[in-house]
């Protein structure tokens, strides 16, 4: 699937229910992570799960109040600070996961998530395939992946699955493929 | 009439907890006697405390037949629950009695049950939803009355009559069974799954280091059912259930 290059304005035509690679380089992760945050979602009024496998809630929650991102409707799965003891702190926003491993967890976590914020329509990210594939298996993530995005369209939400370039691979670029209605690369505002 | 037949024109009593009514193609056959068998920690007794909780959502009283752990702290347990309604223990919409207080009832506070008093627990039991008029019952644990049953034969015995009476009260039951941990087996005397109308499995798996709460409908009479294991998730909105990924292993 060839990737388009687009920006935040061109995501909002992007119909519910469907399933995108975002491709993107590191230069451009910050932008689409508020992008998505601060101006897909609540232009489309949307809840939002962002699924973090890449650096811990904290982290991002930090970066997002500095730029005085609403956060209200947003929640977080975190797969990376149970997993380097670093949880001790813990905010109301996040649920945590022990382990990038436990997928099925970040499956029913993320279904809470989004019964907890009350069943609006949702946009949910998952940052990152690259951070995933490190933990498991490319069998294990295709289905992972399949079952995620299948659940989320039959509930009418968005999914957007984050990609970084300078850690493609053929196999990465399979299971998107196999699992996103389309690849788009994402090259800022 | 074959098991997809009976599976559409039977009456169905949800669990409402989705993911095991999705399994069991839209909730328990009413009137089942329904064996929920595991080791400590996988999620039994929270999940009766659940399907007790729906029940009175949806006006069917019910009944917690306690025997493990004292009513005040299984009332406590309940609390945490986004469903949760104070009003449904003050309106008597969910009902905890105390095992020994049905012993008393039956005369059979000795350590040992013979048929008679095999018997007169069964009346115990079922007097307490009938004059309740409970629609669905929860004994935590099965376990507990069989270990004072004496032969195996009693256990088969007292098993098949408390079902065949509650079915005939309307009452859909869960029977706890608690089986040690490591032993992959349905319940600890070997004759409680062959009883009872169905078996929901909860267990644990260990994978890569990672300990996963798993749930498997092993037997259900009465309807098709999924037989695969699924992962499990205690939450305040209740228990969440995924499949379990195949190429998990």
């Amino acid at each position: 699937m060839e990737a388009t290059a687009t920006g935040v304005q061109k995501l909002l035509e992007i119909p519910p229910a469907s399933a995108i690679a975002l491709e993107m380089t590191a230069e451009h992760y910050f932008d689409a992570v508020q992008g998505i945050l601060d101006v897909f979602a609540p232009q489309k009024k949307l809840d939002a799960v962002y699924v973090t496998a890449t650096i811990p809630s904290k982290s991002i929650i930090g970066a997002l109040t500095t730029l005085e991102v609403d956060l209200t409707r947003t929640r977080f799965v975190d797969c990376v600070s149970r997993m380097t003891m670093g949880a001790s702190e813990r905010d109301d926003r996040a649920v945590y996961v022990e382990s990038p491993t436990m997928l099925e967890t970040v499956l029913l976590k993320v279904e809470f998530l989004l019964r907890k914020l009350g069943g609006a329509e949702a946009v949910v990210v998952l940052d990152s395939i690259n951070s995933l594939a490190i933990h498991n298996s490319p069998r294990v993530l295709s289905e992972f992946l399949l079952m995620l995005t299948n659940h989320l369209r039959a509930r009418g939400a968005y999914t957007f699955i984050f990609s970084m370039e300078e850690y493609a691979s053929e196999e990465i670029a399979n299971i998107l493929n196999l699992v996103t209605d389309d690849v788009v690369r994402f090259e800022g505002p | 009439m074959g098991s997809s037949e009976s599976a559409a024109g039977r009456n169905r009593c949800l669990t409402g907890i989705d993911g095991l009514d999705n399994i069991l193609y839209g909730g328990l056959p009413r009137n089942n006697a329904i064996l929920v068998t595991g080791s400590c920690g996988t999620g039994k007794t929270s999940m009766s405390l659940e399907f007790l909780l729906h029940g009175a959502e949806e006006g069917e009283m019910g009944i917690f037949v306690a025997a493990t752990e004292p009513p005040e702290k299984l009332k406590e347990n309940m609390m945490p629950y986004d469903f949760y309604d104070p009003q449904m223990l003050e309106k008597k919409q969910i009902l905890f009695i105390d095992l020994h207080e049905l012993y008393k009832k039956a005369k059979t506070e000795a350590p040992e049950i013979d048929q008679k008093g095999s018997e007169a627990l069964i009346k115990a039991i079922v007097g307490a939803v009938r004059s309740h008029g409970a629609k669905r019952l929860v004994i935590d644990s099965i376990t507990s009355i069989c270990a004072r049953l004496l032969t195996a034969d009693l256990i088969r015995e007292f098993i098949r009559g408390l079902s065949h009476a509650l079915a005939q009260e309307g009452c859909t039951a869960l029977l706890i069974a608690e089986v040690p941990a490591g032993e992959h087996r349905y319940s600890p005397y070997g004759v409680e799954e062959a009883v009872v109308d169905g078996v929901i499995l909860l267990g644990n798996l260990e994978r890569q280091g990672d300990l996963l709460r798993t749930l498997q409908v092993v037997k259900m009479r009465g309807t098709t059912h999924s037989r695969a294991k699924y992962i499990l998730d205690l939450t305040s909105v209740g228990v969440l259930l995924a499949p379990l990924l195949k190429g998990g292993g």
